[in-house]
């Protein structure tokens, strides 16, 4: 007991002891210390002895108010001697700031002039890190998990190890500097500006938004990055976009080092409001948004060089490849292009470049702001690219045209068949391909499907190549044979004349028959739609709508698409007037103005 | 009731030993009991004073001496010191009327409260008014950049210049 009791009071001493120097003698002060002393040998006059004299260690703190939200800023604890020109060669932390004209310092009467007086900006303003903390530690930020650790400087232990020697630098300082240096160019901060210059030469502005600067949805809006993401994940997810979402269709652009770096600080620097920013200027730029205008290259003929041979250029440049295949190249995200020439002439290109949605409404590919000379550059030469792929037989046509979007295995699950709305035919259900009339296959294939990526292949197969095709995916996919079709009670065309009424009605039975998986909006995005496969049809895809005859979409209607959620709404009591009443309202949707 | 027992009988060797180890025990818990105690003490009359606040830091630079021509008294007003040269000499003087706590503005003839009447001469002492105390005088440093410092955590007598 005794025993007992002595030991645990001893150890609480100790405890105490420990606790207490832990609290009460900090590095700082040592640092301090260290700090007066040397200043004193080196003071040489009364008037610098005597500043030094009563000075004792204490917390030195700036408050800065001026940057967003009042900043405390304690590194001068640790950093006493910032700015005390005495002390430029001496060992971190007890060392001068450097002075440089890149920090808009001057060099007047033989000394230099501080543009960052650091009692107005504090040091966190600039470097991150955070200000309150008193040791290293927590004044570094080095957690991983805390929100801004000191920029370019600290490497985290969880950050993966082949990033940490690219992450050190006062370079990537450059990305404060543009929180309140905003205008292009900034002679300090290269690295930004040639970030944001590969920004739009890499079309990075093509899917991701930048508040005031890019509008593209495909990606992640990166307004705020900066804010939300460190250099370290950053760097990951240019040089690895599928690091972080393995679903990500972000191509790889195998940037050099020095490339990718530019872009951390660019991006580091998208932290929203800028400290310069008044709340009136962002909202300009917010109105301005409307109308930007995405930065264009300069469009510089080269003389000699035919106009084909530009787009080439042009199409390498962009990296269409990241997304298109052509030729050996693969993205695998868009159709292939190598033989676009036979598929598509000039005015759907040139249409498709303008505005992609122009031609498939539910295309995903940016609308890319280039100079229409550009554009017809690349249009002349994806117009050059004439040369058919082997389509001997019927299963070489299949593997060659058919099978990026299809799939190998005809189930409609290609490699691109993701990314593309709407998705493509499963070949392989049963009850769809016995439910229409061969023509209707043949004409898909010869003609292409209007408003969605299917091309009309009958621009490289022939007839007989076509019926040899269809013939190759019913044994190998579809696996039964033909079906005899039951004849349907389908009016050839709409008996119910288009009128405003009719419409009207229409419109009533539509919300509230249809809505629940076409959507309010008819774009096929209705509440049940993310349960079905196929998708609902966007039956505002007016390229397509206007396709179908009236014929097919009494069909669709009436009687159902088998292999589909589509029920047959004669069953549910439509009569053929009201079927006529919504093929008015459809119709009435997809008028071109 | 062992204690008795054994304080009856002459203490054996073994016995002798056991009362220099009780007597050893006795001391470490008094010594862990006590020392606790008084670190306690000190730890808490430490930290009843912070070490740092969220204010505006009271040691705070100005600019450099040229900024302040001879014979100039410029008042700043968001650090509340007026700072006077004359000739080479220079001073850091309050502007925290000692009254009610307004900042006063200089004057002909010094310093002059505009909310309730209270007035100082040129070095801060009360010339008429309410207020209780002459206006406190700041030391102020050359700091090692060139830039002055004036420091409003110590009080320098009235009449006290630095030479710049």
């Amino acid at each position: 007991m005794r025993v007992a009791l002595a030991i645990s009071s001893f150890v609480a001493l100790i405890i105490h002891g420990i606790v207490f120097y832990d609290q009460f003698f900090h590095q700082w002060e040592d640092h301090q210390t260290a700090y007066f002393e040397q200043a004193r040998g080196l003071a040489t006059k009364d008037a610098e002895r005597a500043a030094l004299e009563g000075r004792r260690p204490r917390i030195e703190q700036i408050i800065v108010t001026q940057f967003g939200e009042a900043r405390v800023d304690r590194c001068t604890t640790c950093h006493i001697a910032i700015d005390d020109p005495r002390f430029k060669a001496h060992a971190e932390p007890l060392r001068t700031h450097p002075n440089s004209e890149a920090l808009g310092d001057t060099f007047v009467n033989g000394r230099w002039e501080r543009r960052h007086k650091f009692s107005d900006f504090g040091c966190t303003v600039c470097h991150d890190g955070q200000g309150r903390g008193l040791e290293t530690f927590y004044a570094h930020g080095e957690d991983h998990f805390w929100p801004e650790p000191l920029l370019g400087y600290t490497t985290q232990e969880t950050w993966r190890a082949e990033f940490k020697p690219k992450l050190l630098g006062k370079e990537f300082m450059q990305a404060n500097c543009a929180q309140c240096h905003t205008e292009e160019n900034f002679k300090s901060t290269p690295l930004v500006s040639r970030g944001r210059q590969l920004f739009f030469e890499k079309n990075c502005y093509g899917c991701h938004r930048i508040e005031g600067m890019s509008t593209g949805t495909l990606g992640p809006d990166l307004t705020e990055v900066g804010k939300k993401f460190k250099l370290d994940y950053l760097w990951e997810s240019i040089v690895e976009p599928r690091a972080n979402s393995a679903v990500s269709s972000m191509p790889k652009f195998n940037l050099s080092d020095e490339d990718v770096k530019s872009l951390v600080v660019f991006l580091k620097s998208r932290r929203g409001m800028n400290f310069a920013e008044t709340s009136l200027e962002r909202y300009r730029a917010r109105i301005r948004e409307s109308k930007v205008e995405p930065a264009t290259q300069p469009t510089t003929e080269v003389a000699g060089v035919s106009a084909a041979a530009r787009g080439e250029r042009l199409i390498n440049e962009r990296a269409c490849a990241a997304c298109h295949k052509i030729g050996d190249r693969d993205g695998g995200i868009a159709p292939d292009l190598s033989f676009e020439g036979l598929l598509r002439d000039e005015s759907w290109l040139m249409d498709h470049f303008r505005d992609p949605r122009s031609r498939v409404p539910d295309s995903i590919m940016p609308a890319f702001g280039f100079s229409d000379s550009e554009f017809l550059s690349m249009t002349q030469y994806l117009k050059s690219l004439t040369t058919p792929p082997p389509t001997a037989t019927p299963a070489e046509a299949y593997k060659n045209l058919c099978a990026r979007c299809h799939g190998e295995k005809g189930d409609g699950h290609g490699l691109i068949a993701l990314y593309l709305d709407p998705y493509p035919r499963d070949l392989t259900k049963v009850a769809f391909m016995n439910s229409k009339p061969e023509e209707r296959f043949i004409m898909s294939i010869k003609e292409g499907v209007p408003g969605t990526s299917m091309p009309a292949w009958g621009k490289v197969l022939n007839d007989a190549q076509i019926r040899d095709l269809l013939n190759y995916i019913w044994q190998t996919f579809v696996r039964e044979p033909r079906r005899e079709l039951k004849a349907r009670n389908v009016p050839a065309h709409n008996p119910v004349a288009m009128s405003g009424e009719s419409v009207a009605r229409g419109e009533r039975i539509y919300l509230q028959r249809c809505t629940g998986c076409h959507g309010r909006k008819a774009d096929g995005k209705g509440p049940n739609s993310l349960d079905i496969l196929p998708r609902p049809r966007n039956l505002r895809n007016r390229d397509f709508i206007n396709s179908v005859s009236d014929r097919r979409l009494f069909d669709a209607i009436m009687y159902g698409v088998q292999g589909t959620a589509m029920p047959p709404w004669i069953d549910y009591g439509l009569s053929q007037n009201d079927v006529g009443d919504l093929v008015n309202y459809l119709r009435s949707l997809n008028q071109t103005n | 009731m062992s204690m008795t027992k054994k304080a009856i009988h002459k203490p054996t060797a073994a016995e002798d030993e056991l009362t220099t180890r009780r007597r050893f025990l006795t001391w470490l818990s008094g010594v862990g009991l006590v020392g606790s105690a008084i670190i306690s003490i000190f730890s808490n009359l430490i930290f009843i004073k912070p070490r740092a606040t969220y204010g505006e830091p009271n040691r705070f630079p100005i600019g450099r001496p040229e900024e302040f021509p001879p014979g100039t008294r410029i008042s700043i007003d968001d650090k509340r010191v007026c700072i006077v040269r004359e000739g080479n000499r220079l001073a850091a003087i309050s502007t925290t009327c000692t009254h009610l706590g307004c900042i006063v503005a200089a004057s002909e003839t010094g310093f002059a409260c505009p909310c309730h009447g209270s007035r100082f001469d040129q070095d801060g002492n009360v010339t008429g008014g309410p207020a209780p105390k002459p206006l406190p005088w700041y030391q102020v440093n050359l700091a090692p950049n060139g830039e002055l410092e004036v420091d409003k955590d110590t009080e320098v007598p009235p009449g006290t210049y630095i030479t710049v």
